[in-house]
């Protein structure tokens, strides 16, 4: 419903059909589109509520293989370095395949020549797999294929380019 | 609900019952570690800025997910709890004087304690400081044109090439605060977000009274939203001036002798709105439809004239062109969105160019079905409401504070469905914040 709303060309409206013609108020007839309105609107909110709560489940297995993925890295190299970072998304989204770099020696995030890990697998006793890895030079992005070099391990083969 | 005999009605205007200071405690307390907390330092939620808290510095620790995401929860569960005390039990649990003071507390801890989750703030400073001290038009170029500015190191660096995306009535109001300093710019902003906020407030508690609605049911439902005083007034946000601008359009056209002129007036503070945060403007088409008079298209139209001339001796023509700067901001992509969440669920990694143009074609069919409902005799600030909601909801730059739009025409709708709406979508994008909640305790 409205607030009773002035209608002073209300002559001019009238020659419309009556089914066009403006309303101060709604006719009571308009509960099927409510109905039709809420039945729609529930199925929306159904359809948010599981890509929201759907997305925090990834996000929850995400931030866990994060964390997993940077132990990893700082147990397979021995360098106990703050700064790793982790790719989650170069082998799409539905992969848990991820790639984690870090420096080669101390120095700023990425200013340093990087050596990064391929991590496959569930997590077992906090680490994941090495499956093997590549290096990059500093300051590149991690999955640049055109600056990986030295690939090592057994599923690396294809993911160098040098 | 009837409370009693005067006498009773004038001790519970004194004494709230116990469930009311419970909740008012626990939402003081949830506040209050996330302030205190905050003033530690930098940390993903709390921005870098300048030193404006320093004196709660060292009374609490780094403020984390963890700790941050257990507040909003509790701040949300005393939320939940007043609403529905309210609703059973009326002036018998909360009296008004509590409310009000608990309201002012809000905005006091909020307003003396560090910004956070948002480096929105240091932008406006940035862009006001652009064209004050440094004559560089904030329409043309972005923060990183003054990265000598102290300001430019707390501005987000997502933000630092992009030119301003705010209404030009909005920039020339922030101009002066340009000339304060960083510590008196950010104070400036905050007490121009603090004050919006209480216009807003006190607008909704008249336009509630005039549609016979419960004004206190409403300033609860908007002043105690978590997201409303945790993201907004915290942030210091623009959008709350938006709000205000919004609320007093609405008030004037339910006066209770509503005129042409009146309504005329209204048009032109939804045109200034929109000068402010173009998102105002979608209020328009709903108002001229309902009224169906010439008194709001040509307050329309003399407002958008007023306003594009100004804009334009102060801007140049970039100042009066509100729609690349929108269509700019529409391509961008937030992790938080709807969008990214149900393209997450179809297994795709993101949001893609045609699922920015069906988001928008379901948008149009959302405006268009609303205004002819509007045009059968709906209430058009239901109508404008839903819009501001389905904006939120398809934008796939959803932030928190975006949610905040529908909020104040929601509690004072007709149709109580939009409330319910509202503050459902406000809960998933509570929940969607929870992840870090699930990790393991370092």
């Amino acid at each position: 419903m409205s607030e009773p709303a002035a209608s002073a060309e209300r002559g001019f409206w009238d020659r419309l059909p009556p089914s066009l013609r403006p309303l101060d108020v709604e006719l009571k007839g308009a509960g099927n589109i409510r109905l039709v309105e809420t039945t729609l609107m529930i199925l929306v909110a159904i359809i948010l509520a599981v890509a929201t709560v759907n997305d925090v489940v990834r996000q929850t297995g995400v931030n866990n293989r994060l964390n997993v993925d940077k132990q990893t890295w700082r147990a397979y190299t021995g360098r106990n370095y703050h700064n790793v970072g982790v790719e989650t998304t170069v082998f799409g989204i539905a992969s848990t395949r991820d790639v984690v770099c870090g420096n080669t020696v101390a120095g700023p995030p990425d200013g340093k020549t990087q050596e990064c890990l391929l991590v496959v697998g569930p997590i077992r006793a906090g680490r994941r797999q090495v499956l093997g890895g590549w290096y990059v030079p500093a300051y590149i992005q991690h999955n640049d294929y055109a600056y990986r070099y030295g690939c090592f391990g057994s599923a690396t083969k294809g993911l160098c380019a040098r | 609900m009837e409370s009693g005999s005067a006498p009773a009605r004038a001790r519970s205007e004194r004494m709230p019952a116990a469930p009311a200071w419970l909740l008012g405690g626990l939402l003081l307390a949830a506040l209050l570690e996330i302030s205190i907390d905050a003033a530690s330092g930098h940390s993903p939620i709390v921005p870098r800025s300048p030193n404006i808290d320093g004196w709660l510095s060292g009374l609490g620790e780094h403020l984390g997910f963890r700790i941050f995401l257990i507040a909003l929860l509790v701040s949300c569960g005393a939320y939940a709890g007043m609403l529905a005390l309210w609703t059973f039990a009326r002036e018998r649990a909360i009296s008004k004087r509590f409310v009000i003071g608990l309201i002012a507390l809000v905005h006091l801890i909020l307003f003396v304690g560090p910004v956070i989750l948002s480096t929105d703030v240091f932008s406006y400073i940035a862009y006001a400081r652009m064209g004050v001290l440094h004559g560089i038009n904030p329409y043309t170029h972005g923060p990183l044109s003054i990265a000598g500015d102290p300001i430019f190191h707390d501005v987000g660096q997502d933000w630092v090439r992009t030119a301003t995306a705010y209404g030009p009535v909005y920039t020339l109001l922030s101009y002066p605060i340009g000339w304060l300093g960083l510590v008196g710019g950010l104070f400036a902003m905050k007490l121009e977000a603090t004050l919006a906020s209480v216009a807003t407030l006190v607008l909704l508690w008249r336009c509630a009274k005039l549609r016979d609605l419960d004004p206190m049911f409403a300033l609860l439902a908007v002043a105690l939203n978590p997201i409303y005083y945790l993201y907004g007034l915290g942030g210091s946000h623009n959008d709350l001036i938006m709000l205000a601008a919004m609320m007093f359009a609405v008030s004037l056209t339910l006066a209770q002798r509503p005129g042409a002129r009146r309504e005329g007036e209204a048009a032109a503070v939804i045109v200034a709105g929109a000068l402010i945060k173009a998102t105002l403007g979608v209020l328009l088409p709903f108002m001229i439809i309902s009224r169906r008079r010439l008194a709001p298209i040509l307050g329309t139209l003399v407002a958008l004239a007023a306003g594009a001339l100004i804009a334009f001796i102060a801007f140049g023509v970039h100042g009066v062109d509100i729609v690349a700067a929108l269509n700019r901001d529409a391509a961008l992509v937030s992790t938080d969105s709807f969008a990214t969440e149900i393209a997450h669920l179809l297994g795709k990694p993101g949001v893609f160019p045609v699922d920015h143009a069906l988001l928008k074609a379901g948008l149009v069919v959302i405006f268009l079905h609303l205004l002819w409902r509007t045009w059968r005799g709906y209430d058009w600030i239901a109508a404008s409401g839903w819009t501001l909601l389905a904006i939120s909801v398809t934008s796939t730059w959803l932030l928190a504070w975006y949610t905040l739009w529908p909020l104040p025409l929601a509690v004072i709708s007709r149709d109580r469905r939009l409330f319910v709406a509202t503050l459902s979508i406000q809960s998933l994008f509570v929940v969607h914040q929870l992840a870090p909640l699930a990790l393991p305790v370092k």
